[in-house]
């Protein structure tokens, strides 16, 4: 028998088996309680355990299955139903009443509790369907169609609905084919900079030696950025499947995920997937009878953002500190212990095995010209629906924030978008409808990057987000070159003096002359890019650094030093005391009116009393510059 | 091995193919600023970020170090952008650096001095922050004094020391607060280290001294 | 931080036995410092130098891994570990007012033990829970929307009472 007849009945008999599997499992009503670690946070495992004890109370019929994340983070914990006669319907904001309810009324009865229900799965006459809203007609998911779906600890529901099978067709064909597959794809890498994912492997078969290694770079370092751990937590397979299908297009034997040990569900998930793949013979030796052998293990990143670097990430699987190297020599030639290593960001190898399976042609049919598929965001800050969104390259920045994220809460404006993290940039309201891609956003001074994606409105300060990107860059240098070490501490004091009220003339002019030449002179990617936030504030939101510097205000309201909180004596309600009890350093008395005042000696600026004050009243508010105090008692 | 020419500021030179540029140039009195490279290092450190260099028919300035010569490069070691990156960098290592020359056992030895007096970068830094470092001098070594807030972190001195010494210094810390010390920050004194000298030696500015050369 | 003698026995020994699972390479260093942490909670020099022998690499190499990592602790935690969020939304929803309250009610800084050690604190970059900002983890236990106020009530449930108005910085918390 040929060869690829052999990996196409070794495959066919797994995939039947795994399909048999996952229709039982349909023949009764199914639930799935999504326990990733966003789902965990908001109280899942609670909802889970209510859950199974109203079944077994009830005597009713019912698989449980924990799945990842769907994405919408904002309405966890999140349950979906799925009952014969009925469309799989998925419920948001789960209390453990509505729980108890799902099974009582829906399972036990008939009635599907609409009025928990955020929507159905497929398009049905009962409920509306995601797909009928705004965002579900943005939405493409590719990498994160399974996500939320499927139990990530079984690889039978993943080999069920397609997984694998690109594995299995890959391993049929020559490396040199699937090559020019991902090449003929436009594929490009999802870590940050956005390398043509064809080439690098290209680099790397090409160059000599037997041993060659691939890696997947799971240290998801960005603050704001979370969907390489979703992914991970919620479909490892697809990932694994991708590294795999790497591994035999560059001719590496051993594979490695390089995961933040701070994402310890997402580490248990991928070594139990690495563990099913062993156990099914898709890993191991002479996989599918393909004569290709291929084993992955897990390497725990310590914490250090700059190991997102390839040189540093490599440096430190090899015990050292992540520093990173000078390049070339490139990892593609020689990378881990020396050997020709190809490393790609979980993203990035998430497509993979979709480009194998359809084509080149098919992905190329999403997105731009020069950034073909989709861009997973991680939506977080000022914006209604946080979570996680995937949509096509060249969508816009407006429709993700007002259509998927649906806009800002609290009926406040809109400012500006944080896209790419430490590396990326400050976008303002004129660049909202810049279509996204790799080369637009660099073009406008942000960048991809990770895809962290935070939503800022007008009660932030762009000085303070600039000073908080640049302050987590300084601490996560890696402190080997001078431009870096030095450069960034330098713009950090300047941005801390302007956001303390002590920026003098000329920081702006520095600042900037700084970031050209941190930028310029910097041996690694993380010291080239940590300039961005600062200059692509002062690119759109010049006028914020000036009003810091020359008069000492900031117009946001939200720098410490340059504001005070004040209660406006005639919205004070006299008899209340939600501010005074709520102060955690006894800076608020009753004057001899009943009035309350705050002693600004005393005062931590913690914003409680802000919070406390009952919003009828409305009596605290914020002044900058803090001396507008003193005007406000004449 | 094969030789291969290259023209180096208008001046034809021939060199080992292979080479990295800093080397070939400084061998032919050529001088470039530099605090990090050793000669004979793999893998040079590229950490000082002072030997930029322009190469015709590449985008920007690269670093002379890590530079292999190849046949026909033409390479100039001075221009507006090379001489605003050398500036920016070296002016950043002395907002970091303890500076008192006067008293200091290097002056007049001080690479920092030479790389000021070669590229007429004043010494005084106006445009930047003084970046203090609280770090304290360690005095404990009968033969050596370590001051590590005039260090710029080349280097050198772990290098020399498994070379040629005990092995006992390393590098600690990370971003701002890295920093050349010895296992768990014990005063060299308590170190293991058998003060040989050779850190002394090859410190290019006054972090690491011998004592004797104090008086 | 001077560690007792049984602390350095209780070291040694755990790291012993946790060498024995790692061929001496170079390449491990980091997972068994991982192993060290797990079994000690922290990495002291004792383990280091130790790990350093079996690895066949100079002590002060151990050391230069061990402090250039985040995750590495150099001395024992408090016995519960508050760890504020960082992270972009935490920062933007007010996560440094919350840093400051806890260094004000533990009367530490970051990255220190209270002189009890009851409690450390630390800085966590984005634990992902951005919807529930701002966020502080204790003991692994995720608290979301966290308030000036809510830190006073975490410790109570801790067993800390604080006297109002009489706290001062830099004093430690009196154990209720």
């Amino acid at each position: 028998m040929s060869r690829d007849k052999v990996i196409k009945e070794n495959f066919t008999k797994l995939q039947q088996k795994s399909r048999a599997a996952w229709e039982s499992l349909r023949e009764r009503p199914l639930i799935l309680v999504g326990t990733a670690t966003c789902g965990r946070a908001a109280g899942a495992l609670e909802i889970l355990k209510v859950i199974k004890e109203e079944l077994a109370k009830s005597g009713l019929e019912a698989s449980v299955l924990e799945v990842g994340c769907m994405g919408h983070c904002y309405a966890e914990p999140l349950v979906t139903v799925y009952k014969p006669g009925f469309p799989p319907i998925c419920y948001g904001y789960v209390t453990e009443g509505i729980a108890a309810r799902l099974v009582q009324d829906f399972l036990g009865g008939d009635d599907p509790c609409l009025e928990f229900a955020l929507a159905a799965l497929e398009a049905n006459d009962m409920v509306p369907a995601f797909t009928d809203f705004p965002r579900g007609m943005i939405e493409k998911n590719i990498i994160l169609d399974k996500c939320g779906l499927i139990d990530p600890e079984n690889i039978e529901h993943y080999i069920a609905l397609g997984g694998y099978a690109a594995l299995a067709g890959a391993l049929g064909r020559d490396p040199g084919q699937v090559l020019e597959e991902i090449k003929a794809s436009g594929l490009r890498g999802r870590g940050g900079a956005g390398f043509p994912t064809g080439r690098k492997w290209e680099t790397c078969r090409l160059a000599p030696g037997e041993e060659k290694y691939v890696i997947c770079n799971a240290d998801e370092g960005d603050p704001g950025a979370f969907m390489d751990r979703a992914i991970l937590e919620s479909n490892p397979h697809q990932v694994l499947e991708g590294l795999a299908i790497a591994a035999y297009t560059v001719g590496a034997r051993q594979g490695y995920f390089y995961i933040r040990a701070e994402y310890p569900l997402a580490v248990a998930r991928v070594k139990k997937a690495i563990e099913q793949a062993r156990q099914a013979g898709l890993l191991g030796t002479n996989i599918l009878g393909s004569g290709f052998d291929f084993d992955v293990d897990v390497f725990q990143g310590s914490g250090a953002f700059v190991c997102g670097e390839e040189t540093a990430l490599i440096a430190s699987m090899e015990g050292e500190p992540g520093l990173p190297r000078h390049r070339p020599p490139f990892p593609a030639t020689a990378g881990l212990r020396g050997k020709p290593t190809v490393i790609n960001n979980v993203k990035t190898l998430s497509y993979v095995p979709h480009i194998v399976e359809r084509g080149a042609r098919w992905l190329r049919e999403t997105g731009t010209d020069g950034s073909p598929g989709t861009a997973v965001f991680a939506l977080a800050g000022k914006v209604i629906n946080t979570g996680l969104a995937e949509v096509p390259m060249g969508t816009t920045l407006r429709e993700v924030v007002y259509d998927v994220g649906s806009g800002i809460p609290g009926g406040k404006a809109f400012k500006a978008v944080q896209i790419g993290g430490p590396s990326g940039g400050c976008l303002p309201e004129s660049a909202l409808d810049m279509p996204i891609d790799f080369d637009s956003l660099s073009q406008a001074g942000a960048m991809m990057g990770s895809g962290g994606m935070v939503i800022l409105d007008e009660d932030d300060c762009m000085v303070e987000i600039a000073r908080f990107f640049l302050d987590f860059t300084q601490k996560e240098s890696c402190g080997k070159c001078t431009m870096c070490r030095l450069g960034t501490r330098q713009m950090l004091d300047i941005l801390e003096a302007i956001t303390r009220g002590q920026g003098k003339p000329g920081d702006i002019e520095l600042l900037l002359e700084l970031a050209e030449d941190v930028k310029a002179g910097s041996l690694c990617g993380l010291g080239k890019t940590a300039p961005n936030p600062v200059l692509s504030t002062i690119r759109y939101f010049r006028d914020e650094y000036e009003a810091h510097i020359k008069e000492r205000r900031c117009p946001a309201l939200m720098c410490q030093s340059l504001i005070a909180y004040y209660i406006l004596p005639e919205k004070c309600e006299r008899s209340c005391d939600a501010c005074v009890g709520s102060c955690p350093v006894e800076a608020i008395y009753t004057n001899e009116d009943r009035i309350k005042v705050i002693d600004q000696q005393k005062c931590v600026k913690c914003a409680s009393c802000l919070e406390a004050c009952p919003p009828q009243y409305k009596a605290v508010i914020k002044l900058s510059p803090p001396e507008l105090v003193n005007e406000m008692g004449a | 091995m094969k030789t291969v020419t290259l023209t180096i500021d208008g001046r034809t030179i021939k060199a080992r193919e292979g080479e990295k540029l800093l080397w070939v140039a400084l061998e032919n009195g050529i001088y470039i600023p530099n605090l990090c490279a050793i000669p004979g290092v793999k893998h040079p450190a590229a950490a000082c970020r002072l030997c930029f260099v322009e190469i015709e028919g590449y985008p920007r300035p690269v670093t002379a170090c890590t530079e292999p010569v190849v046949e026909g490069m033409v390479v100039s070691t001075r221009s507006p952008r090379v001489d605003r990156l050398v500036q920016t960098a070296f002016e950043l290592l002395l907002s970091n650096h303890q500076q008192d020359c006067a008293n200091c056992p290097r002056n007049r030895s001080c690479e920092l001095q030479r790389i000021a007096r070669e590229r007429r970068i004043p010494l005084r830094v106006k445009r930047l922050r003084k970046l203090e470092r609280e770090l304290p001098v360690d005095d404990s070594s009968p033969a050596l004094r370590y001051d590590p807030r005039k260090c710029v972190l080349c280097g050198k001195c772990v290098w020399v020391c498994r070379e040629k010494g005990t092995g006992v210094l390393g590098f600690a810390g990370r971003g701002f607060g890295r920093r050349i010390t010895t296992f768990g920050d014990v005063p060299l004194g308590q170190s293991g280290c058998n003060g040989c000298g050779e850190c002394a030696r090859i410190c290019p500015v006054g972090a690491l001294v011998e004592k004797k050369a104090d008086i | 931080m001077v560690l007792t003698e049984e602390e350095k026995r209780v070291a040694l020994e755990q790291t012993g036995s946790i060498l024995e699972n790692y061929p001496p390479d170079r390449g491990n260093l980091i997972p068994i410092l991982q192993q060290v942490q797990e079994k000690l909670g922290y990495v002291p020099l004792v383990a280091m130098e130790e790990v350093a022998r079996h690895l066949g690499v100079p002590a002060v190499d151990v050391y230069s891994v061990a402090t250039f990592y985040n995750q590495f602790r150099l001395i024992p935690p408090g016995k519960h570990q508050v760890k504020v969020c960082m992270g972009t939304a935490c920062h933007m929803k007010g996560g440094h007012i919350i840093l400051d309250c806890w260094k004000r009610r533990l009367g530490i800084d970051v990255n220190q033990v209270t002189p009890d050690r009851e409690f450390s604190l630390e800085r966590v970059a984005c634990v992902g829970c951005c919807t529930m900002a701002p966020v502080t983890v204790i003991d692994d236990e995720v608290h979301g929307k966290v308030t000036p106020t809510r830190v006073d009530g975490l410790l109570f449930s801790f067993g800390v009472k604080i006297p109002k108005g009489q706290q001062k910085e830099g004093e430690t918390v009196e154990q209720g």
